[in-house]
């Protein structure tokens, strides 16, 4: 093994080897391979750009610290879509929990605090899509997406715009192939009929 | 089922529709059927339309700012003696064991040095002794693989192989090709594999 490593060669298992022997270059060669795919899979998840950016590192530092546990013999791209799309619904659901109880916040002390949280569903629902949007999220498909379900969301992002086959789909978001299969039949559906009026 | 077009398109046969890997007659199906065609040609523009989707990137630096927050692994060969080292240094019942050993071999080669210079001639004659005999188990080993080798049916064939300069040039040559092809072939067994695993690829 020569000192520079031609990476462009090496199959992502051979990298993580040498990330393990302790080469920062490797570490780093991991992420310029992945940080765009995750980035932009965080960013259609949570539709917040500073959000996606702290999600993506999250990510990235939670999967390159625990290199030892990574096991060759699944992709290390299933490995790191998994941590991300986790990433993504963990604050989903976080976020939902905090705005759309009927009971308000689970953080608010007093009753008033409850009130003013709860009453967040109505301006949910007044503006479907969040309000701060990043403009590069702002053609009618991107819209469309952004009202799919997460779990659609995540299966038609990793299929139709990250080029995952549907096996490895099952295997990131721990789902079997046939329901995988079934959110993205259904995604697509809303989709077509979210998009219909465009061909009007 | 729609007569005489066959069953309409699954959703499954529509997705190997899109991924041109549906089978010739259900294909011929979507040129009959204007329902499935129209379904499938919505399906595929939508596809596409998520397939051109612009390309997003973190900002720059981003990697510099994960590394600030991700240690890096000593490497192997220092890994592998620091847990033998703290388990050599645990105790101090751990530690006087290792340094009583570490007297024992140091005494033990210092005593053997010593003897060593204070025995020269013992060492000679010795040396000396188990010479010989090697030397002389090694011309009776010698002897014996002569004597077989004449008594083999072959050997007078292989003998007249020396007869004349010319043909020990020819069984030269052919050793050299024979130890060539064989070099050549040991190299390609343990070549390492360069290619990419197409399933292990990003």
């Amino acid at each position: 093994m020569t000192d520079t490593p031609q990476w462009a060669r090496l199959t992502d298992q051979e990298v993580v080897f040498l990330a393990r022997s302790g080469r920062e270059t490797a570490y780093r060669e991991l992420i310029r391979r992945y940080e765009r795919p995750v980035f932009a899979l965080l960013f259609r998840m949570v539709r917040d750009r500073e959000l996606a950016e702290d999600l993506s590192q999250e990510t990235f530092i939670k999967a390159l610290n625990a290199i030892e546990s990574y096991r060759p013999e699944f992709k290390f791209s299933s490995w790191i879509f998994k941590i991300a799309n986790n990433a993504a619904i963990d604050h989903l659901r976080r976020r939902e929990l905090d705005t759309l109880s009927l009971d308000g916040s689970p953080h608010a002390e007093t009753p008033e605090a409850m009130q003013a949280t709860a009453l967040q569903i109505g301006a949910r629902q007044e503006s479907p899509l969040d309000t701060v949007e990043a403009k590069e999220l702002g053609s009618e498909i991107e819209a469309a997406i952004g009202r799919l379900r997460p779990e659609y969301r995540s299966c038609i992002l990793l299929r139709h715009v990250e080029g995952r086959a549907y096996e490895e789909i099952a295997e990131i978001l721990d789902l079997p192939l046939g329901t995988v299969k079934t959110y993205i039949h259904r995604a697509r559906n809303e989709l077509r009929h979210a998009l219909a009026h465009l061909k009007e | 089922m729609t007569p005489g077009f066959g069953l309409h398109l699954s959703a499954d046969e529509l997705d190997a529709w899109l991924d041109a890997t549906l089978a010739p007659d259900r294909a011929r199906h979507l040129d009959l059927c204007t329902e499935c065609r129209e379904r499938a040609e919505a399906e595929r523009e939508l596809v596409q339309q998520l397939v051109s989707l612009q390309l997003l990137s973190p900002a720059a630096e981003f990697a510099d700012r994960v590394m600030q927050h991700v240690s890096l692994p000593a490497p192997y060969a220092v890994r592998s003696i620091q847990p033998a080292r703290r388990r050599l240094f645990a105790t101090r019942r751990s530690v006087a064991v290792a340094a009583a050993l570490a007297v024992l071999l140091v005494g033990s080669m210092a005593g053997s040095v010593v003897w060593t210079l204070g025995h020269q001639a013992t060492l000679a004659s010795i040396g000396g002794w188990v010479l010989a005999q090697i030397g002389q188990a090694g011309w009776i080993a010698v002897q014996g693989v002569a004597s077989n080798l004449i008594e083999q049916p072959w050997y007078e064939a292989a003998r007249s192989l020396f007869d004349s300069p010319g043909r020990v040039a020819g069984a030269a040559l052919l050793s050299a090709l024979a130890y060539l092809a064989g070099v050549f072939a040991l190299r390609r067994l343990l070549a390492l594999p360069t290619q990419q695993v197409a399933h292990a690829s990003a």
